[in-house]
């Protein structure tokens, strides 16, 4: 019972952490509009999803000049799409995953291949790999690349043990081929396969290590 | 008596001279025609004509010297006094402490009088991060530490929202409105 108690307490504590560290909800919002949001949020918040992201949708849509429908339902979707990545990546996915996660389903990855790629990236390299792959993906569905190969060539780098700066060298090369003509897909093709060869080649000179980060992309 | 006299005699002449100056004098028979012809013989004095010869490989040779100057100037101006930063996005490679990486955003607004930098790193608040003016007058900039990942983000200039024209674009969002976006690297 004691120990009951002081799990709420310690719950209840971080909740009301997570609920100080918000930004708060824009003032123009009418009355509806925030007491719907404020509501969305504290079921995020009781279902443990990061909550930060929803605030700052509703300031987005203010600020864009949304109407306030507009925005609850925008929030809405943000909180739904956190939901689905948590369930397709465990309860215990770190918030910038679940952050990365929730991007990759609103740019057209399904539920499933969450999962799949949430599996594949339960290895040495932990949650910043996983949290750029999916960042990755996102970045390449943005370029045009259909999301099931993009899901596909990043699941087969995380099955491989990639970690986070192998995605990163991934997308800046992957900048760099686009910018010198090539079509997003067959810069893709072409620079995962080279990157698989490399993670999958017996242990040799080079192989262990990356190549370095291109420095003319446009990731920073 | 006398005076009456005198004074209509003067009253006559005076008609008389007006009468004088007010008829239209006649040419001499034949006058317009001697004009006429001594203008028509008389020679016309010929204008020297200076003619530019250029030949056409100087000509061209020239006019690209033109566009070049012209070209360099506009360069020169447009970017400002040296050493003023360059309008868009950019990261340092070395992490601050608390592991989070340096990124400078920097935009050309020589007319704005606040400029400011809204996104998904500062949750969209506009008083959160304003950029401060460059001494070139023209830039404004500011560095914020953001932890490897995706960002939406947007500038604000005056009050209005303006897109970052060096970045990639977000392509549609919830809001009809797209974003730039940054993606900051890991090590």
């Amino acid at each position: 019972m004691l120990a009951f108690g002081v799990c709420l307490t310690a719950g209840a504590g971080r909740l009301a952490a997570q609920a100080a560290s918000e930004p708060a909800l824009p003032a123009r919002l009418g009355a509806p509009a925030k007491t719907a949001i404020v509501a969305i949020m504290d079921s995020a918040r009781a279902a443990g999803l990061p909550t930060t992201g929803l605030a700052a949708k509703a300031a987005e849509g203010v600020l864009k000049g949304a109407d306030d429908a507009r925005i609850v339902d925008a929030v809405r979707a943000l909180a739904r799409a956190l939901g689905t990545a948590r369930d397709a990546l465990g309860p215990t996915a770190d918030p910038s995953v679940l952050d990365a996660g929730a991007s990759a389903l609103r740019a057209g990855v399904t539920p499933a291949t969450l999962r799949s790629l949430g599996n594949a990236g339960a290895t040495p390299a932990g949650a910043p790999a996983l949290a750029s792959a999916l960042v990755t993906l996102v970045d390449f569905v943005a370029k045009g690349v259909p999301p099931a190969l993009a899901s596909q060539s990043i699941e087969q780098l995380l099955r491989l043990g990639a970690p986070e700066s192998r995605f990163v060298t991934l997308r800046n090369q992957v900048e760099a081929d686009i910018r010198d003509g090539q079509s997003p897909e067959t810069a893709v093709t072409t620079r995962v396969r080279t990157s698989v060869q490399q993670l999958g080649a017996p242990a040799g000179p080079g192989a262990a290590h990356p190549p370095p980060p291109d420095p003319a992309s446009q990731t920073v | 008596m006398r005076e009456q006299q005198e004074d209509d005699q003067l009253t006559g002449a005076l008609a008389q001279a007006a009468s004088m100056l007010r008829a239209e004098p006649v040419p001499r028979a034949g006058w317009r025609e001697a004009l006429l012809e001594a203008v028509a013989s008389d020679e016309i004095d010929q204008m020297p004509l200076h003619r530019w010869s250029v030949r056409p490989a100087a000509a061209i040779a020239a006019c690209a010297a033109c566009v070049i100057a012209g070209a360099a100037l506009s360069y020169g101006v447009l970017r400002g006094p040296a050493g003023a930063p360059a309008p868009g996005v950019a990261a340092s490679s070395v992490r601050n402490g608390d592991a989070s990486l340096p990124v400078r955003f920097a935009l050309e607004a020589p007319g704005a009088v606040h400029v400011s930098i809204v996104g998904d790193f500062n949750g969209w608040n506009p008083a959160g991060l304003p950029l401060h003016r460059m001494p070139d007058g023209r830039t404004w900039e500011v560095e914020v530490g953001l932890t490897p990942g995706r960002y939406a983000y947007a500038f604000v200039v005056d009050g209005r929202l303006a897109r970052d024209s060096s970045a990639a674009e977000s392509g549609a969002d919830d809001f009809g409105v797209p974003n730039s976006v940054v993606l900051v690297g890991g090590s």
